[in-house]
Order: structure tokens, then C-alpha cells, then sequence
């Protein structure tokens, strides 16, 4: 062994005092802050009386009536069963929209003829407000639910259609020389590769979808319901109910809210590769 | 040890291959990605291509690959035409085409368990496989968890697991860095002394291409053809030792050389 030449002593520096780290405020501190301090001001502007009651109620007043709704019911149907009918609607037609909109648009995209045959009267379709369809549909189904799930299923399926057929598209192409070099027929090439690659995509149809379904089966009983969330909301809008109609709308984007983390939880199970 | 030399029977043929794209718009001229390759590699032959960017290298690759037809010729493996991809010509991409929904251990597999091999049959090849790129402990790992190199390696043993023919790879080691560049070569030169396929090899680096091949090609700019051709005699299996070789420097002297006149030609961009 070669002799190492004799390592050389650094002296030891005088410790310097470094000011403390800096804590990071986390990030829950500036919601809850910026949160409560809207409730402050609605508060303050209300109970001052600055502005009316009849524009927008106080915190209390709300509190009060949302306690009352639960336990009496709005029109002498329980609350839950407004919520229960608004999510029927909206469920029913979203599953019924999605099971036909994914595969057809999986294969509009995966197929030429079969995006030439479909892609003009999707366009066709795709700009079409699905609200401007309501008379429609009252028209064909009544005012019953079948109209109302028609509509949420016609919503659903454009959407999840569209964008299931732009992830189709999207897969790099990298991703089917592999599929081909390795023996891939078409229909596992279908199955194995375009469909996987294409459920990030699928996702995001299915996220636009459900907000969008949700919006519609409130716009659709507002016009022609007994029950629901969109029907307690005009009602009560005509009855100048104005607390129960703040309720409403605030109960659809909680409910709304949800629906969205409960498709985000299930993506984030199964696309855990999703933008690695 | 020394390898034997492979039977001369032609492997792949060129024969007369040209290859053009056509213009996308009016004010373009077709571009002509190959003028004129013929071209002959054997059985079991390594064969490294050279030459500037846009010199045609990739499209030779794809038509040998099937992913693409030439305008004018044929390419022949065991004398029958190319008509389309198929697992006897394994390729091995620049960029990882891993799905990345699969583990490691699927990926693998895919292409043999979609074509009907029984898994008795494949399962013991692909944990081989898998050690011999010295992945066996990231069987079940996703590629996103893996490097680059990592990523390659396992491109290896997918297109290892069909024990294909051929093997086409198409800059597979350009965008790792140095040490696992040699590595991965001395990796290939391992397998290809168990498995013996027929190699055909694209790559910028010069001391690679010699180092691993039995020919190297090099290609003139845009149209492509072949402007030289040398033969490696060094024998297999090469080592480290074999990069200070007096044989070993001429070669690379004349390679890049060949390849550097092409680059500075006028009008290319390198």
C-alpha cells in the first residue's frame, strides 16, 4: 500500500449564530383565513344592516333555516329527498351517458372510418347547449324523469364521447409501433394500449361530464319538477323564500363539489402513472 | 474464449430501397430520405450505422422494422419481403416506449402472452432475462420509478423475450449518460453472445459503433446512400482492452473522418 501523504488538519472555524429558519405559514392557515374572512364581512354587511335581508340573508338566519329544512322538510318532502331525486336524475343519466359515450368514442378514435362516419355529426352536436334541448324533451317524455334523465344521459354522452376519443387519438405513436413490434394484434393493440393510454383523458371527460350533468338536472327542474334541489331553488325563489334559495344553490355546489373529489379519488387510484 | 464465425447466409437484403416523403404543402419539395441502399447483413452480424442527422438512418431502420414501405425496392429477410412489423424483428427504441401502466414484469411479457405462449413457457425466460439486465429485484416496479438506463435495459429483455431474429435499435443509448452508455454495451455484446441475433444498430457515437459491431456503415447526408463500409476483425468477446488497440484507433480515425465530411458538407446542419 503507497504511503498517503499525511492529511492535513483544517482548523476548527468559530461557530457562527445563524438566525433561526424561517417557518413556513402552511398553507391551510391562508384558506382558513381567506374563508373566514369572507364570513366576517358577510356577516358584518348583514347584520348592519347594509345590505337587506331580502338580498342576502345573515350567516344566522341561513343556519336557522338550513336546521329547519332538515327537520321539516321543504313543501312537506323531506330534504334528503330533494337531494335523493336531483342525484337520481344526475347519476342515472351520467352511468347510462358514459357506459355509450366512452367505447363509441374510444373507437371513433381508434378508427378511421369510424371517426369519419361519426366526428361531423358529433361537431355537429358538440356545440349545442344541452339546456336549449329542455323544451324538447318536455316535449317527447313529459315531465316526468325520463325527460330529465334523457337530457343528463345526451350531456353525459357528449362529453365522455369527445374526450374519449381525443385520448384515443393522443396515443403516441411510439406506444403502437411497440404494441406492433411485440405481436400486438389490432384488437389487443384496442384493448391492451389504447385503451389504458387513453384514461387520463377519459378522466377529465368524465370530471367535465358529472359538473355538467349536475348543472343540467338543476336547469331541467327548474322548469318541470316536484322535487329536487333546481325545483326547492325556484320555488322557493318564487315564494320569495330567499334563505332556502341560498341554501339550494349552496348545497348544489357542495354536492357538486363532492361528486368531483369522489371521480378524482377514483383516477388517482387507477392513473397513478398518469404524468410520471 | 473466442466466438466462431457466424454462417454467411444473407439475413437482410437491401435491394435497390429508396424512400421518399411527399411534400405537405405545394410550396415543398418531396423530401428524399434514401436514394439508393444495397445493402446485404448476415446471420447473426452486428452492424452499426453511422452518419449526420437526417441521412436516412431511422427510415432504413423503420422499413427493415416494417413500420414503413419503400418507394422504390424491397427489404428481404430470409429472402421473403418485409410486408409489415412483426415480433422477429424486436425493436428498441431512443425513447423507453414502456407502457406505463405495467410493471416491469408485464411489460415484458405483453407481446408473448397476447400472441398465446403458455406462461410456463415465458415466465422462466422473462426472470431470466430480467437477471441478466440485473432488473430482478424491480419485477414489479413501474417504469416511471425507474432511470433512463433502467428504462432501456427493459426495453432489452421485452425485445429479447420472443428470442427474436433480428434486433433493431435505433440510438438506444443516446440519452443516457457516459458509464451506463458502456455498460449497456458490454450488456449487449453479452446477450448477443447467448442469443445471436442479427443487429442492426443506429448511433452518433463513433467509438460505439466500432466497439460493438462486426460492420460498420456509414451514410452520406440527405438523400442517403452508403458511402463506406468497414469490417471490425477484432474478435468476440471484447473488453475494455480492446479500445486501445491499434486497429481500434484507425477505425475511429477513418469513421469519424468519413462521418465528419458528411456533417460539414455544404449547406448541412449537423
Amino acid at each position: 500500500m503507497s504511503a498517503f501523504p499525511a492529511l492535513q488538519e483544517v482548523p476548527s472555524q468559530p461557530v457562527v449564530e445563524l438566525p433561526p429558519p424561517r417557518r413556513r405559514v402552511p398553507d391551510a392557515v391562508w384558506s382558513a383565513l381567506s374563508i373566514g374572512s369572507i364570513f366576517l364581512v358577510w356577516w358584518a354587511v348583514t347584520t348592519s344592516g347594509l345590505v337587506g335581508p331580502d338580498y342576502l340573508p345573515t350567516p344566522q338566519a341561513l343556519f336557522g333555516e338550513f336546521v329547519g329544512l332538515v327537520e321539516n322538510g321543504y313543501r312537506g318532502i323531506p330534504l334528503w329527498q330533494h337531494i335523493f331525486a336531483s342525484l337520481f336524475r344526475t347519476l342515472t343519466g351520467f352511468v347510462l351517458g358514459v357506459i355509450v359515450g366512452v367505447p363509441t368514442g374510444l373507437m371513433t378514435g381508434y378508427s378511421r372510418v369510424g371517426s369519419a362516419m361519426v366526428s361531423p355529426l358529433m361537431a355537429f352536436i358538440r356545440p349545442i347547449p344541452p339546456i336549449a334541448f329542455i323544451p324538447m324533451a318536455v316535449l317527447y317524455f313529459g315531465l316526468g324523469e325520463v325527460g330529465k334523465i334523457a337530457l343528463i344521459f345526451f350531456t353525459a354522452f357528449n362529453y365522455a364521447h369527445v374526450n374519449s376519443h381525443a385520448g384515443a387519438v393522443n396515443v403516441p405513436i411510439a406506444y403502437y409501433r411497440a404494441a406492433e413490434s411485440i405481436g400486438l394484434t389490432r384488437v389487443q393493440t384496442f384493448f391492451r394500449v389504447v385503451l389504458p393510454a387513453a384514461i387520463p383523458t377519459i378522466f377529465t371527460g368524465l370530471k367535465v361530464a358529472m359538473a355538467l350533468s349536475w348543472a343540467v338536472v338543476v336547469a331541467a327542474e327548474l322548469v318541470g319538477a316536484q322535487r329536487g334541489l333546481g325545483f326547492m331553488i325556484s320555488d322557493a325563489a318564487q315564494l320569495f323564500r330567499i334563505p332556502v334559495v341560498f341554501i339550494g344553490i349552496a348545497l348544489i355546489g357542495v354536492i357538486g363539489l363532492l361528486l368531483n373529489l369522489l371521480l378524482s379519488l377514483i383516477e388517482a387510484r387507477l392513473v397513478h402513472w398518469k404524468g410520471r | 474464449m473466442h466466438v466462431a464465425e457466424s454462417p454467411s447466409t444473407t439475413k437482410i437484403a437491401f435491394r435497390g430501397v429508396a424512400k421518399s416523403y411527399p411534400a405537405k404543402r405545394s410550396t415543398q419539395r418531396a423530401t428524399v430520405a434514401l436514394e439508393r441502399l444495397d445493402v446485404d447483413i448476415r446471420t447473426a452480424e452486428i452492424v452499426s450505422v453511422l452518419g449526420p442527422t437526417g441521412c436516412g438512418k431511422s427510415s432504413a431502420l423503420n422499413l427493415i422494422a416494417g413500420f414503413e414501405t419503400p418507394t422504390t425496392g424491397a427489404v428481404f429477410l430470409d429472402d421473403k419481403r418485409v410486408e409489415g412489423p412483426g415480433p422477429d424483428r424486436a425493436v428498441v427504441f431512443q425513447q423507453a416506449a414502456l407502457f406505463p401502466w405495467l410493471t416491469v414484469y408485464e411489460n415484458v411479457t405483453l407481446g408473448v402472452k397476447c400472441r398465446g405462449v403458455p406462461a410456463s413457457d415465458y415466465e422462466p425466460r422473462a426472470h431470466r432475462l430480467l437477471e441478466e439486465v440485473g432488473l430482478e429485484t424491480f419485477e414489479r416496479h413501474f417504469p416511471y420509478q425507474l432511470s433512463g438506463g433502467m428504462q432501456q435495459r427493459v426495453q432489452i429483455a421485452r425485445a429479447l423475450i420472443s428470442s427474436p431474429k433480428v434486433l433493431l435499435m435505433d440510438e438506444p443509448f443516446g440519452a443516457l449518460d457516459y458509464q451506463t452508455r458502456i455498460f449497456m454495451q458490454e450488456l449487449l455484446l453479452r446477450l448477443w453472445v447467448e442469443y445471436r441475433p442479427t443487429v442492426f444498430f443506429i448511433t452518433h457515437d463513433v467509438a460505439e459503433a466500432i466497439f460493438i459491431s462486426d460492420r460498420v456503415l456509414v451514410m452520406s447526408r440527405r438523400p442517403g446512400r452508403v458511402k463506406l463500409s468497414v469490417d471490425v476483425h477484432a474478435l468476440k468477446p471484447r473488453n475494455a482492452d480492446f479500445l486501445g488497440t491499434p486497429e481500434f484507433i484507425a477505425l475511429q480515425k477513418q469513421l469519424l473522418q468519413a462521418v465528419q465530411e458528411e456533417v460539414s458538407a455544404n449547406g448541412s446542419v449537423p
